[in-house]
């Protein structure tokens, strides 16, 4: 199911040594320092952390929107620029950003339309089929203003699948949704992921979202931003809702909290 | 929810639906024919013309009675017919390359920021001498003929949609650009997908501000070279001279037609094109 044929044995990301900062020289603000982390293919990797801890810097420095200013990011051992060129790297921001005069379908559609070059030799996906099975089959003729904030990220997240890119990116998809919504949708991904194996870096402040999804959680501390730790997450998949009440789940998410913690406490130290 | 709605709908019904929708602004929605919204309007119209009449009544020599104007308008239909579409034609093919042009310069200058720095400067000094002073000038230069008429109505028009355009090019949605830009896409596919669907709601503010300019660029046009060609402007700035007021007041009054032709048309246009966009945006 997932064509990662153009992928390089050693596929998935890697980041070494990334550092970026902003603002004047007099003034300067490390966001990222020295920053080193891993995806391998078809592993879900999380990034939690306080707020300006330069998660969000960390995947757009992967997603090749931003230039770090030393280190390198490989996604499927190519530079990020090339990684770009060949579509390997799906992007799910913040707001769904689908455009409003398209239909669903139509957003779908629009990363087949667009450098098409590289549409050769890559298991798309059909792009209505996609819609389907993320429960979406029923609104594909409609317009983004029709739908609710829950809908329209998952067709964000359909959009950044139907590509078939080696890696995706994801930026608090959910952080603008309700919680019930926001629960749903997160299972929703979960059972998608669970049958269509990419890499994933998902940045999130939410610890059981991290738990439920991901083989790996990395914390970040801010000011500036560096990985505190990485926490490995041994629940068996296919994981599903019933596992936010298991022993286990609560243990990992004690863990993950002292650790979001004890980087708080750090920083006002 | 709205997910219950009828599914087999097709993208054109939608399309219809939310148009509908959003023209019903939230509120509950009214019939055309509801007396709440024409009656406050036909009130404040018939207290106008009253107060106009009972003016024109008092000072003949001020303003003619509305009766009289319209007298003069039905006992010669071909003059006026003749001379509106004169000034329809400058309005329109003034008013088309001057949005054309307007919008052609905001794409480039959108795309190449140092052509704005180049030429905005230019622009900006050109667009705050007054138009009036411009005119006579235009035509010692191209002569009595349409030709001045033409370039001060796009001039007028120029501005605002460039600047229009320009602040809408500029406005596309940041984390649908991440989205292209992580797809590699190209500049013109950018431009095609998401600027140029993306500044229509700055392209129709634009126009609602540079459609009824064009109407005063033609008609000043014509205030300058009156006595020579037709024309509603020049129909004015003659019979004004000759303290024919009945002739300039129905003169006046076609050009007021002419803007609200204009605007209306235009809010027809936009209702059809921009149903996805929830308001007007506010250039700077």
């Amino acid at each position: 199911m997932t064509g990662t044929a153009f992928i390089a044995p050693d596929g998935g990301v890697r980041v070494e040594h990334v550092s970026k900062s902003f603002g004047p020289p007099d003034a300067r603000v490390t966001v990222l320092d020295d920053v080193s982390l891993t995806i391998g293919m078809g592993e879900f990797v999380s990034v939690i952390g306080p707020s300006g801890c330069g998660k969000s810097t960390l995947l757009k420095v992967v997603a090749g929107l931003i230039e770090a200013d030393s280190g390198t990011v490989t996604i499927g051992g190519e530079p990020v620029a090339a990684a770009a060129r060949d579509k390997a790297i799906g992007l799910v921001p913040q707001a769904p950003a689908l455009l409003p005069w398209r239909t669903v379908l139509d957003n779908v559609r629009l990363p087949l339309q667009v450098n098409r070059r590289a549409n050769a030799g890559r298991a798309l996906r059909d792009p209505s089929e996609l819609l389907t099975s993320f429960g979406l089959g029923h609104a594909m003729r409609k317009y983004p203003g029709q739908l609710s904030g829950g809908m329209q990220q998952r067709a964000a997240i359909a959009r950044a699948f139907v590509f078939d890119p080696a890696i995706m990116l994801m930026d608090e998809p959910f952080s603008a949704l309700d919680e019930m919504n926001r629960d749903q949708q997160r299972l929703g991904l979960l059972d998608f992921w669970q049958s269509n194996r990419k890499a994933v870096m998902f940045v999130t402040h939410s610890v059981p979202e991290a738990i439920m999804l991901s083989d790996r959680i990395v914390v970040m501390s801010a000011h500036p931003g560096r990985i505190a730790t990485v926490i490995d997450v041994d629940l068996p998949r296919p994981r599903a809702e019933a596992d936010y009440a298991t022993d286990a789940f609560r243990d990992l998410e004690a863990v993950v909290r002292g650790e979001l913690h004890r980087v708080m406490e750090a920083a006002h130290a | 929810m709205r997910d219950t709605e009828t599914i087999d709908a097709t993208a054109a019904v939608a399309a219809v639906d939310i148009a509908e929708t959003r023209a019903a602004g939230g509120r509950a929605r009214r019939t055309r024919l509801d007396w709440r919204n024409w009656v406050p309007t036909a009130i404040t119209f018939a207290v106008a013309a009253l107060l106009w009449q009972l003016v024109a009544w008092s000072n003949p020599y001020v303003i003619p009675t509305l009766d009289a104007i319209w007298a003069n308008l039905v006992a010669n239909p071909a003059m006026y017919w003749v001379n509106f579409l004169v000034t329809l034609q400058e309005v329109l093919v003034g008013a088309a390359s001057g949005i054309l042009a307007g919008f052609a310069l905001a794409v480039v200058m959108a795309e190449f920021r140092i052509v704005e720095r180049a030429v905005m400067p230019l622009v900006v000094v050109v667009m705050v001498t007054p138009i009036v002073a411009i005119a006579p000038a235009l035509v010692v230069a191209f002569g009595f003929g349409m030709m001045p008429k033409y370039i001060v109505t796009a001039l007028v028009v120029f501005f605002p949609m460039l600047v229009n355009s320009l602040a809408g090019l500029r406005d596309a949605d940041p984390k649908a650009l991440d989205v292209l830009r992580t797809l590699h896409a190209s500049r013109w596919e950018i431009f095609r997908d998401l600027r140029f669907p993306g500044c229509m709601p700055y392209v129709f503010a634009g126009l609602r501000i540079a459609l009824p300019l064009a109407v005063v660029g033609a008609a000043v046009a014509e205030f300058v070279a009156a006595g020579q060609q037709a024309g509603l402007g020049s129909l004015v700035t003659t019979s004004a001279a000759q303290a024919n007021l009945p002739v300039t007041w129905a003169s006046i009054a076609l050009l007021c037609l002419l803007g609200v032709l204009l605007v209306s048309l235009l809010a027809l246009v936009r209702k059809r094109v921009l149903w996805w966009s929830d308001g007007e945006p506010v250039a700077r």
